[in-house]
């Protein structure tokens, strides 16, 4: 019942949102959105907290841009630069799952950061420090509306084969890794197998949003690929929640507008993101999806007592 | 060409020597505390600007490198005291968010007060120009730097295995739990630790101002460094940080002599072959 109300939330916020944001501001969120989303199903429902998911956007949105580039087409592009992460992905991600917790983190960091670098260094192919520039949106997704209806198809196809994932046996099974690993193991699941198939799912989809993400301003910057990037991606998910499968949507919409608004006013806005990050950290530990779940109940059962007193004064009456 | 090499290695050992500084700090933070400290680069990156302003003012270049690692600590013990300790139970996520948070506001702070210019510390009449040591001319604060921090990690080492708080130190890195069941006060002896990590990271950046100078994005660059020395090393080992570290700064500058471009990329590399060859890292237990 309760994906159901947040399915008809998001429905609604597919139509209204485009009337709320600029163009630019509302095609990111969506493409975050699918990042969030899809990192969620390694982070929320596996467990597994990778620092290195720039990697995957930013590559995906080299090989998309250089294809556009070269002139092929975009269905062309899009598939291609997706599966070039997938198979990144299965290639980093064999040696990742290997290890756990904390040499995780560090070693899908490191990898991030080599990405980086390459992309840093071969400045013939991706332009090194001044970004891949001069990609030019096809003419039929070139008036704002068309792209974002392009983009919200594309969005929303993420969102419905994601959902369909996590509520497969596969996704009980990441859940039982997470909660378990062990058990998981002694039931005879191959836990480092699945794991690999948490993270290139969770790594394909974000290379699915790099290769949109090209569209957007028609360029890659190369901090897309950087590590701080992969930071934000953790910090929009967690912040949105990672207890529900939509709730990271909401952490990159709140993200994405607390740092368009911040950037405006003051040069020195990631000082005060970095503030949010850590109050976030702090306090409000579930995310605002958690927030709004606490509220919500707060308000049922005050509801519910005030129900609960009249009822106990009417049996007093009567 | 040979005195290219052997300067160039030279070169290497001494960023080499600053990265097993580091590196050491971060493994030692991971460790006992085991969290992962994405604030450590920009302590490194305090240490540098924090030297630079203290030798401007005070006019001593010595006092700099004294007094600025010390600030650092104590920077350490705020973020310690204040932020970290309330998140020992909570997930790594939130450990390394907080910490990820703070790397931002330092990282901003720094650029509010020093301004998104590089500067560069200049090295006192005594320790600048050059020596010739016979076969070769090469600078005189790198080679100091070498010795010094050779030094350093010597006395880490004395400390470490001779002292009583250095055996509490590696008992936590082994096994944490056991240490608090033999009634050790945990949150000093972590206090410590993060504060140890911030020294050192504070002194690798205050050493490294006069060789590599001072820019904002110092402390973004030299983390993922850490981590890497961390990786190749082995999660928890602290010999294993120092050896590493200087493996990655002597291929550093290898690279420079044959591959000028590579340099960072090498790093990088090394890892590659350390996870392919020996994914526990060069000395890892499991």
């Amino acid at each position: 019942m309760k994906n159901k109300y947040s399915f008809i939330a998001l429905i609604i916020f597919l139509f209204v949102g485009p009337f709320l944001f600029p163009n630019a501001t509302i095609t990111e969120m969506l493409i975050f959105g699918i990042v969030a989303i899809s990192t969620n199903i390694m982070l929320g429902y596996t467990g597994m907290l990778s620092f290195g998911q720039a990697l995957f956007f930013g590559t995906s949105a080299y090989i998309s841009g250089l294809m556009l580039l070269g002139g092929f087409p975009l269905f062309l592009a899009i598939p291609i630069a997706t599966l070039g992460s997938f198979v990144i992905s299965l290639f980093i991600g064999y040696f990742c799952v290997k290890r756990e917790g904390l040499y995780f983190i560090c070693l899908t960091f490191a990898f991030n950061q080599m990405f980086y670098f390459i992309a840093y260094v071969w400045t013939e192919v991706t332009g090194g420090e001044d970004g891949l520039v001069g990609v030019e949106r096809p003419a039929y997704i070139d008036t704002q509306l068309t792209f974002y209806i392009f983009t919200a198809v594309m969005f929303l196809f993420a969102v419905i084969a994601l959902y369909k994932i996590v509520t497969s046996p596969l996704g009980l099974i990441f859940k039982l890794i997470r909660e378990n690993a062990s058990r998981a193991e002694a039931i005879g699941y191959n836990v480092r197998f699945y794991k690999l198939i948490s993270f290139s799912i969770a790594s394909t989809f974000t290379g699915l949003a790099g290769s949109l993400y090209v569209l957007i301003h028609s360029m890659v910057p190369i901090d897309q690929i950087h590590w701080l990037k992969s930071g934000d991606i953790i910090f929009m998910t967690l912040f949105g929640g990672v207890g529900s499968f939509l709730g990271p949507l909401i952490g990159v919409v709140g993200y994405i507008w607390l740092s368009d608004t911040f950037s405006i006013i003051w040069a020195r806005w990631p000082l005060i993101m970095g503030v949010i990050f850590a109050i976030v950290v702090l306090y409000f530990r579930g995310g605002v999806s958690e927030l709004l779940e606490n509220l919500f109940k707060k308000y049922k059962s005050i509801s519910r007592k005030t129900e609960h007193e009249q009822d106990i004064k009417n049996t007093k009456l009567n | 060409m040979t005195f290219l090499i052997i300067s160039q290695i030279l070169n290497g050992l001494g960023l080499g020597m600053l990265y097993a500084l580091v590196g050491v700090g971060l493994t030692l933070i991971l460790g006992v505390l085991n969290i992962p400290n994405f604030a450590h680069g920009v302590l490194y990156a305090l240490g540098a600007y924090l030297a630079f302003t203290i030798a401007n003012v005070t006019g001593s270049f010595y006092f700099a490198m004294f007094l600025s690692p010390l600030l650092v600590v104590l920077v350490g013990f705020i973020l310690e005291s204040q932020g970290v300790r309330r998140l020992y139970h909570a997930h790594h996520d939130y450990q390394l968010l907080f910490l990820f948070a703070c790397a931002l506001i330092i990282q901003e702070i720094i650029i509010i007060i020093w301004g998104p210019i590089g500067f560069s510390l200049l090295a006192p009449p005594s320790l600048s120009g050059a020596v010739d040591l016979g076969f070769l001319i090469y600078p005189k604060y790198r080679l100091v730097l070498i010795c010094f921090a050779f030094f350093m990690i010597v006395c880490l080492y004395l400390f470490l295995t001779k002292t009583n708080l250095g055996a509490i130190l590696r008992a936590g890195i082994e096994n944490r739990d056991m240490v608090k069941v033999l009634g050790i006060n945990v949150n000093v002896v972590f206090l410590y630790t993060f504060g140890l990590g911030a020294y050192l990271a504070g002194l690798a950046g205050a050493l490294s101002a006069p060789i590599m100078g001072l820019t904002p994005s110092m402390g973004l660059d030299i983390l993922p460094i850490c981590f890497v020395v961390v990786v190749v090393a082995g999660l928890g080992s602290i010999p294993g940080a120092i050896i590493a570290g200087i493996l990655i700064g002597l291929s550093q500058g290898a690279a420079t002599i044959w591959f000028p471009e590579a340099t960072n990329v090498v790093i990088y590399v090394m890892m590659g072959l350390t996870i392919i060859f020996r994914p526990q890292g060069l000395f890892g237990v499991r």
